[in-house]
């Protein structure tokens, strides 16, 4: 199963992500369309004392935000692992509590709907949006293992750098 | 007199190294108003694309942006021409704007001539000495001397690009046009120089990275010796070459009861019509009916530095200085502002959002300044100055009926001494710089670093600025100030004599002796051509060329497209040149090599780039050891 991973030294704050992700999730699918459509992006990035901090949904195996869910909207899929309200979203009676839950602050509001906004993994794509416009490789969309597995790689070749 | 930066620590929000700025963000914080702080942080991150130079957004196949993973835009083009051809474009606006202002005083200087205008010929001694220069018949009388100085400034303007500019020849250190004849910078006619630069810069004409920062170099040294040099030179022949003046600055100085006009931008002509014409009793006794003690009209950004350093002469009865470019919007919340007039550059759509708030009205007083929700235009014509001066004053009266209350003067102010220049230094050292050079040679003065150009809200207002310029004195060297950092060292009390305190034992001891501040007051942005002046005649004094001097320059808070000129022609000019924000070139690695590493062995000057204020002193300290050494002093 895959998830969308990060490496926060390589981003560079140019938010190519939250474009590629309100575009996606617009009707015309485009840039400009989602702008004129006030279609918001469900990626985030913050500047933490001036460095760009992008942030995105984990959906978490024990996701905080259906525990919240009275209402029964945020759902996790036992099959894909995605967690999300779409396609329960008229159950959602905009209580926020999701958004209160969230540790990571993932989730937003859609003001279009007045109900939770969150990541769904561009369900009808093979890599979410976010990753494949991302123009410094700081998003992938690969297995936990394969990025854990590139980690060792990576830091054995530091510390034998040292020496 | 501290300056470490506090707001960071005690808010979200950083703000300014000054109080008055501090307790003013607070008022427009407390009323709900959005100003540069809030929208500064509402813009953070900023993409790291545009920060390093390599967006590249001239045709309809882009934007393309440089990545590991796209090394080359759509047509092909690598980080190095993008960044290259970025730098041209800016240096392009900065050239643009500075013959603007230039031409503005020609024109100026043509109809006073004729007799049309509300000015006389401030310096006719400077005017014969530079026609002399110029080869024109100095027998003439002063207004036909200067009608035809004029025209040569301005057909220096519009010759050809293959003509090279005279007044380089005529100006620049003999040892200088040798580097640059070599490679070939030596401009031509200015607005040529921008038209051939324009077409370079566009889409698949010139893409050599290489002929393009030489090109940003020829247009340095165009705006340099044309838009710097020759402006404060015709300028000083207009309304006076400065003279040791007292003034003062800061928020505190605002006098609530009387009708206030602000002069912003940098342009002064239409200012000094407006303090002149503000002697009249007639506008007087109109300001006394609505109910006001006065009229004063204060400075704000270089029109302000330029009123201060002749306010012992063309701009008597200047009231001071209340801020530089981060400092405007802060200057109308105050409510007590009834009028800002803007002149060409600096007037920010910020000011509107705040002005809307008060009862200020906004006057655009250039031709080519216009403002959204702006509608009173006066542009400056120099034969209709002085009836537009009394108009701009009675729309002042009129504002002030208007005030609805809610004045709110925070009570910081300093006093200044300014008008420092080649002429008033001179003056003062008895017709001869040997005073002056005699404490370099000995060391009492280890330098002398031009703190210079902008201020901008990327490290706190005026914080990186004072903490460099408090470094510099600390370690014995002169500090020249002209542009914003002018203002940030006023307010800061850094331009009183009393401020040697906070310098080494040498520079204060030579500041005492001689009666000086550690930081000598040289007026406005364009005043960078009159450090030039300064580091001409203290080359020439010596007989040795500029890039071997212990003198460096710093634009530690640079922000615009002038700013960027002026830092390449530093750099042409053959000095250290440190700049605070890092220019858009990062992302070009031979761009960035050019100018911090390689270009030392072609003019003997380069960028020096330290955000650490610290850091950055001590290696313009370490500089200006090298270079003494290299003098044998």
């Amino acid at each position: 199963m895959k998830e969308i991973l990060l490496d926060y030294d390589k981003c560079n704050g140019c938010m190519a992500c939250a474009q590629a992700c309100a575009a996606e999730h617009s009707e015309s699918k485009t840039i400009v369309g989602a702008i004129l459509e006030g279609v918001r992006p469900r990626i985030f990035v913050q500047s933490v004392d001036g460095k760009p901090f992008p942030i995105i949904c984990r959906h978490c195996e024990d996701a905080p935000c259906v525990d919240a869910c009275m209402a029964g909207a945020m759902q996790k899929d036992p099959e894909t692992g995605v967690v999300t309200n779409e396609g329960h979203a008229e159950a959602c009676v905009g209580c926020w509590m999701c958004i209160m839950a969230c540790p990571y602050g993932a989730v937003d509001r859609d003001y279009r709907s007045n109900t939770a906004l969150k990541c769904d993994r561009c369900p009808e794509r093979e890599i979410p949006a976010c990753v494949a416009s991302c123009p410094n490789n700081a998003l992938f969309y690969t297995d936990v293992n394969v990025y854990a597995d590139a980690r060792r790689t990576a830091e054995g070749r530091r510390l034998l750098a040292i020496g | 007199m501290s300056t470490e930066c506090v707001t960071c620590t005690q808010s979200e929000v950083c703000t300014s190294a000054h109080p008055s700025i501090q307790e003013m963000y607070s008022r427009t914080h407390d009323m709900g108003l959005d100003t540069i702080f809030d929208r500064y942080q509402a813009q953070q991150p900023q993409c790291g694309f545009g920060m390093t130079g390599v967006c590249c957004q001239l045709c309809s196949h882009g934007p393309c942006r440089i990545s590991e993973k796209a090394p080359r835009g759509i047509c092909g083009a690598t980080a190095d021409t993008i960044v290259a051809r970025n730098m041209v474009r800016l240096a392009v606006h900065g050239t643009a704007a500075y013959t603007h202002h230039l031409e503005e005083v020609a024109e100026t200087i043509k109809a006073t001539a004729r007799g049309e205008t509300p000015y006389t010929i401030g310096d006719p001694d400077k005017l014969r000495e530079i026609a002399s220069v110029i080869g024109l018949d100095t027998d003439k009388e002063t207004n036909q001397l200067a009608d035809e100085l004029a025209d040569v400034i301005l057909a220096e303007l519009r010759k050809s690009s293959t003509e090279p500019l005279a007044l380089v020849k005529l100006f620049a250190p003999p040892t200088r046009l040798e580097a640059w004849e070599k490679l070939g910078v030596i401009p031509g006619g200015v607005l040529s120089e921008v038209r051939d630069a324009l077409t370079k810069s566009m889409t698949s004409i010139n893409t050599d990275p290489v002929d393009l920062m030489l090109t940003v170099l020829k247009l340095s040294l165009a705006a340099g010796y044309m838009g710097l040099v020759g402006t404060i030179t015709i300028q000083d022949i207009l309304l006076g070459t400065p003279g040791i003046a007292e003034s003062r600055s800061d928020l505190g100085i605002i006098d609530p009861d009387t009708v206030n006009i602000v002069a912003h931008g940098h342009v002064p002509l239409m200012a000094t019509a407006v303090i002149q014409a503000a002697e009249d009793s007639e506008l007087n006794e109109l300001a006394r009916e609505a109910g006001a003690e006065g009229i004063k009209v204060y400075g704000s950004m270089c029109t302000g530095q330029e009123l201060m350093q002749r306010s012992g002469s063309s701009a008597r009865g200047y009231a001071g200085q209340l801020g530089n470019w981060v400092t405007q919007e802060y200057i109308v919340a105050t409510g007590a502002v009834d009028l800002v007039m803007m002149d060409m550059n600096c007037s920010t759509p910020g000011i509107k959002s705040v002005a809307d708030q008060f009862h200020t009205k906004l006057v655009s007083v250039d031709r080519v300044v216009r403002m959204e929700g702006v509608d009173d235009h006066i542009d400056y014509s120099p034969d209709k100055a002085e009836e537009q001066a009394r108009e701009l004053i009675r729309m002042a009266v009129e504002a002030y009926r208007n005030r609805n209350g809610g004045v709110f003067i925070p009570q910081h102010q300093s006093d200044v001494v300014a008008g420092f220049s080649v002429e008033s230094i001179l003056g003062a050292l008895g017709g001869s710089l040997d005073p002056l050079l005699d404490a370099v040679k000995e060391g009492s003065i280890r330098g002398i670093a031009a703190v210079v150009g902008c201020t901008n809200n990327r490290n706190g207002h005026d914080t990186r600025g004072l903490n460099i310029m408090k470094e510099l004195i600390k370690n014995d060297v002169l500090v020249i100030n002209a542009g914003c950092m002018s203002s940030a060292s006023e307010m800061h009390g850094l331009m009183l004599p009393g401020a040697a305190e906070e310098a080494g034992e040498g520079l204060k001891a030579v500041c005492n002796a001689l009666g000086i501040p550690p930081v000598l007051n040289f007026g406005s942005c364009v005043d960078i051509g009159r450090i030039g002046v300064a580091v001409t005649a203290i080359a020439g004094a010596l007989g040795v060329d500029p890039s071997r001097l212990p003198v460096v320059a710093s634009a530690p808070e640079y922000l615009e497209q002038k700013a960027v000129v002026d830092g390449v022609f530093a750099v042409g000019f053959g000095l250290l040149t440190h700049l605070g924000p890092a220019p858009p070139v990062l992302g070009s690695p031979m761009v960035t090599r050019l100018l911090t590493e390689d270009i030392e062995g072609l003019t003997g000057g380069k960028v020096l780039v330290e955000e650490d204020p610290v850091k950055a002193a001590a290696k313009m300290v370490e500089h200006i050891d090298e270079k003494r050494k290299g003098l044998g002093v």
